[in-house]
């Protein structure tokens, strides 16, 4: 090994480090530790001078270490080594003690913070005698993109991508994409028609040269690291001949078979054979086997004998396609809340106790009552109550808010308002309109006579007091502003039912390898500067999957997602990171404990030599393989036991 | 902030303007004004010892005028570039002629007191707006006492007292240098009001529990009122916060407040800022005796927002920040193609909507230029050269400028890369010259002759 020449810069960071820790002190005492050529202080070692402080005493002093006493790795450790590299050294002969936020930031007293300082300077000029020069290796990026999810955030991304000149896989698990913005009647605030405003990007979608859609399919296996995914994906039997079949509906038409419709949440029916709704992308039906005659009894055929392109076919069976992308988007969306558990509002009890999704449904001009706002027998309601936060904000079930069903209630409002002549009322916490336009349209509401009751409610009965509250639904609940109990007498209840996570989040976050946050959501790689990556490098999220937002806030996220992805295909490589594990084959005795514990799947094992080996591509060096390997035959690169006996050793000096 | 200035692909223009813009998607020509920083670029290195040696001293616009800066400055420590610039309005050389401390200090030789404004002219084929929002000034709001009181303030001003780099070092201090024992936070000062703006501003709330926790921690014992009206915590992570800031004790009043006032009209009142209110939940008149009063002031449009949208030729909505093409489908994009919007300047917003909105922006940009061409609209106007009598009625009443004067010909042509189809020259011109195709009078005619029928 040459002989060490280190060089030790402590930063002040303004008065972050500097109010704390005595500088000059931790400077001198650097100056007399082994192999220290050179220690000096400066106001903000990111900046330039700071930078080219360091880089003119490599090049003067001859260093071949440098240490930086500053704040985060995280923060500033790229700054430096790129510093290091310009001066001509490796990037990763350099080390970064973190007297910042590991030391200023929490310890108070002045005296013990410069002794800390000192020994994790110590710490790191021990270490970084160790230090091997590394190399970061590239690797090529797959243009082709998968998008997993096809409501409004997949679709807008797709289209980005695609229009940008990329190939993408949109992999949908329903027979049409749309997703849940395609249930919704109008939208807040503007009101104009969800259908009307989504189904020209779905059609571009459908034909776009440069978007291979794949309905009603499930991604079944995911492999491989970024640039460089190979996805195997499982396409459901439709029991309809795709390339035959031109979506002239007669099969439905001629189907006797009803089951009720999912899309219209049971309020209507629907065919065994169908199209969730009738500006279905692609247009093609599916057969439902679950209530098919024909799956179930051997007998009808009816949409075979009428389909004049012969395009019905019992026999499909399921198809597993292989696919090569090399970057993935999550836009899996959202579950709705289902209010049955919270019985103190009587839905599934109370069958005029609607969900607001089923509600989105029944003022639907395509609804299942072509629009019209009517009770379960028929009649139109003369009074309606809209109960904001049902499983939101209630630290029973998500204390999250779900930040969209404040608007869609005054949408409803406005909605039953021009419909009906029923009075309005809206039980809230708070009125959560931030968005562009969103007070100005509670401010319209306000003006329309809805009538705004702070306070949230306790409980929907049909027990009546009094002779007006006879044959009614009565809730009940404390205005917090007249410091009341109340009991508003409606005839039907909407309940703003929160925004969850997929039920099989869980799964799909395994399938990725992304992690979820403690509300369930996916985890994005940083809340503010990036809130689309995830931790595993190539795999993006978009929508509501990462938390629950509107339509302009998803589309803005799944754009943000897309450019992610184009800059990565622009570029056409990644680079890798260099600190990753290796295996000494010669010492590895085949045991596998590694294979089963590696959070990446980066090791397999090689049955010829019967060894297991690291793939560098995914390993993320995360050291777990490295501690667990009863033989000592894997490695840690810039991790080493010498660098970390080191480390230990300076740091108790 | 630091990737920004260093990338090889990434050409700061800092103290600079854009003049003037011409040309279309895929081809815009871009007039910039470099105003003279009286520092050379290319020579400083950033040591600051030039900063130091400056005698004179005024307040910083960086810290909303809470703490000082010299006449030669960059605005805070970390500014990218790190070269700072010379305010002629407050360098005594330039006012009187004298000094030159800046000059004989500088190792470099990177002062320059001669340099004069430069005019560039870049060409690109898209831009992005995001020029960002100014901070309300609540002083027209005299029942808050701001610009009266001392220890009222805003929270931009507040954000600056937290901050460790700021001008108290991070101490939360009234105007007499003490710490304050109780504190009140008043929510939508501008927002939220049909006198002001009548938008909300999206972030204040939030900002607001920020302070109260910051508070919290750094004087523990101190009294906070978080004085609101609805409290709108609804981004990831929020409403925990929200939790959070309940259980570490800082009252929340649901009201707004009257006044701020220093007329005590108790003993205990006496020397303290009096924010009278109506506590909604109790249904009662309130007075809180406080030291310091934090104003949660609204986000409103840049006050050259209409210049801005002018300059290059784009919309603005009723609460005068820029008009996006779609509100829900095409947030980034404008009327004019190849403009594009992000963050503030469209609409107030926190950080992690401001950052997917930008990437958003720059999806449509990579998007026009992997396209590498734009497809035209066939469907413009033209103008028959032997028709026109050269009235140039059409050319002031073209939305998108798209038409222009040959003065050689003493005619008016269209350019039809800018041209929108959208007719009001074919129906304004007195000759009968323009012609709008596919909307020709023939078949529009025969389209009425049509539905007559």
């Amino acid at each position: 090994m040459e002989t060490p020449k280190i060089g030790v810069y402590v930063c002040h960071c303004g008065s972050n480090i500097a109010g704390t820790v005595d500088v000059q002190q931790v400077v001198e005492f650097a100056k007399k530790l082994d192999s220290v050529v050179v220690a000096r202080e400066y106001k903000f070692m990111c900046s330039d001078p700071g930078q080219n402080m360091i880089k003119e005493d490599i090049k003067n002093l001859k260093l071949n270490r440098v240490v930086v006493a500053s704040c985060s790795p995280l923060l500033h450790e790229p700054t430096f080594r790129h510093a290091v590299q310009e001066a001509g050294l490796n990037p990763y002969l350099f080390e970064m003690a973190n007297i910042r936020e590991q030391c200023s930031w929490t310890t108070e007293d002045h005296e013990k913070a410069t002794e800390k300082a000192k020994a994790l300077v110590s710490a790191a000029v021990k270490r970084v005698r160790y230090h091997q020069p590394l190399e970061t290796k590239d690797v090529p990026v797959n243009p082709a993109t998968l998008i997993v999810g096809g409501g409004i955030a997949g679709i807008q991304a797709a289209l980005e991508i695609a229009d940008a000149g990329h190939k993408v896989y949109l992999v949908e698990k329903d027979p049409s994409i749309g997703g849940h913005m395609i249930q919704f009647d109008k939208t807040f605030p503007t009101l104009d028609c969800s259908a009307c405003i989504l189904t020209p990007k779905m059609t571009s979608a459908g034909s776009h040269p440069n978007i291979e859609l794949m309905t009603y399919s499930e991604v079944e296996d995911v492999s491989g690291f970024i640039g460089n995914f190979k996805v195997r994906v499982r396409k459901k039997a439709r029991f309809v001949d795709e390339e035959k079949c031109n979506g002239c509906g007669v099969c439905m038409e001629k189907c006797p078979w009803k089951a009720p419709s999912e899309f219209d949440l049971g309020l209507g029916e629907r065919k065994a054979i169908y199209t969730p709704f009738p500006q279905a992308v692609p247009n093609i039906p599916v057969i439902d086997k679950e209530h098919c005659v024909y799956f179930l009894r051997g007998r009808c055929r009816a949409c075979e004998k009428f389909c004049e392109r012969g395009a019905i076919d019992f026999e499909q069976q399921d198809k597993i396609v292989e696919l090569e992308v090399g970057n993935i988007i999550i836009a899996t969306g959202y579950d709705p809340f289902d209010p049955t558990p919270i019985v103190k509002y009587g839905y599934n009890r109370y069958p005029n106790v609607y969900t607001a999704l089923e509600f989105e449904r029944l003022c639907n001009a395509a609804g299942p009552t072509g629009g019209k706002i009517v009770l379960r027998d028929g009649s139109e309601p003369k009074s309606v109550a809209i109960i904001h936060c049902v499983g939101s904000r209630d630290e029973n079930y998500h204390r999250y808010c779900s930040r969209v069903c404040c608007m869609y209630a005054l949408k409803y409002s406005h909605l039953i308002k021009e419909k009906t002549e029923a009075d309005v009322y809206q039980m809230y916490i708070d009125m959560r309109c931030f968005g562009k336009g969103y007070e100005e349209f509670y401010e319209r509401l306000s003006k329309e006579g809805v009538k705004f009751i702070r306070g949230k409610v306790a409980e929907v009965t049909d027990r009546a007091l009094t002779d007006e509250e006879k044959g009614k639904l009565i809730v009940c609940g404390e205005d917090t502003l007249l410091g009341t109990v109340i009991r508003v007498p409606v005839d039907m209840v909407i309940l703003c039912i929160a925004l969850e996570p997929r039920s099989d989040a869980k799964q799909v976050a395994q399938l990725f390898r992304i992690s979820q946050g403690a509300d369930g959501f996916f985890i994005e790689r940083h809340p503010k500067l990036d809130p689309v990556a995830t931790m595993t490098d190539g795999i993006f999220i978009a929508g509501c999957c990462q938390g629950p937002k509107d339509i302009p806030d998803t589309v803005a996220q799944a754009s943000a997602a897309a450019t992610r992805v184009l800059s990565l295909i622009s570029k056409g490589k990644v680079e890798l990171e260099a600190t990753v594990a290796v295996i000494d084959e010669e010492k590895c005795s085949g045991c596998r404990v590694c294979n089963i514990l590696c959070p990446y799947n980066a090791i397999t094992f090689i049955e010829d030599k019967e060894v297991s080996r690291v793939n560098e591509a995914l390993c993320k060096g995360c050291g777990t393989c490295v501690a667990a390997c009863p033989s000592a035959a894997i490695t840690h690169k810039h991790f080493t036991t010498e660098e970390i006996m080191a480390e230990i050793e300076g740091v108790l000096v | 902030m630091a990737s920004a200035g260093s990338h090889k692909n990434i050409e700061l223009l800092t103290y600079s303007e854009v003049m003037e813009v011409s040309g279309y998607v895929g081809n815009f020509k871009v007039k910039i004004k470099k105003k003279p920083r009286y520092v050379d670029e290319s020579k400083c290195t950033g040591c600051g010892t030039c900063q130091e040696k400056c005698p004179i001293k005024v307040d910083n616009e960086f810290d909303l005028g809470l703490g000082k800066r010299k006449a030669i400055y960059t605005p805070f420590p970390q500014a990218v570039p790190n070269v700072p610039v010379i305010d002629r309005d407050h360098c005594t050389y330039f006012l009187r002629g004298k000094c030159r401390a800046c000059e004989r200090f500088c190792e470099t030789k990177a002062i320059d007191f001669e340099q004069k404004e430069q005019t560039l002219e870049v060409e690109v084929g898209c831009i992005i707006l995001t020029t960002g929002f100014d901070s309300f000034d609540p002083t027209p709001m005299t029942q808050f006492g701001y610009g009266r009181y001392d220890n009222v303030i805003t929270s931009l001003q507040f954000e600056r007292m937290t901050n460790a780099s700021g001008p108290t070092g991070g101490k939360i201090v009234l105007k007499d240098g003490t710490e304050p024992r109780s504190i009140a936070i008043l929510h939508c000062i501008g927002s939220r009001d049909v006198n002001y703006h009548e938008y909300c501003s999206r972030v204040c709330c939030m900002h607001s529990l920020k302070f109260a926790h910051i508070i919290r921690e750094k004087i523990p014992d101190a009294v906070i009122y978080d004085l609101y009206i609805d409290l709108r915590c609804f981004g990831k992570g929020y409403e925990e916060f929200y939790n959070r800031l309940q259980e570490e004790g800082v009252n929340f009043i649901r009201g707004r407040a009257g006044e701020v006032t220093d007329v005590a009209e108790t003993p205990e009142e006496r020397g303290k800022l009096i924010v009278v209110c109506e506590d909604t939940l109790i249904s009662r008149q309130r007075r809180l005796p406080v030291d310091m009063v934090i104003l949660s002031v609204a986000l409103e449009p840049r006050a050259d927002v209409a210049e801005t949208a002018k300059l290059f030729s784009i919309s603005r909505s009723r609460d005068g920040f820029f008009l996006e093409k779609h509100p829900k489908l095409d947030p980034v994009a404008t009327t004019t193609e190849g403009v594009l919007i992000a963050g503030c300047c469209q609409g107030p917003k926190d950080i992690p909507d401001t950052v997917a909105q930008a990437s958003a922006a720059a999806a449509r940009a990579m998007a026009i230029i992997t396209k590498g061409s734009v497809e035209i609209e066939p469907t413009t106007a033209f103008i028959d050269e032997k028709l026109c009598s050269g009235c140039r009625t059409c050319i002031s009443l073209c939305p998108y400028n798209a038409i222009s004067f040959n003065e050689d010909k003493k005619v008016s042509v269209i350019n039809e890369a800018m041209c929108k189809g959208c007719g009001t020259c074919a129906a304004a011109c007195p000759s009968g010259a323009i012609t709008a195709r596919h909307f020709t009078t023939e078949q529009i005619m025969s389209e009425l002759e049509g539905v007559l029928i």
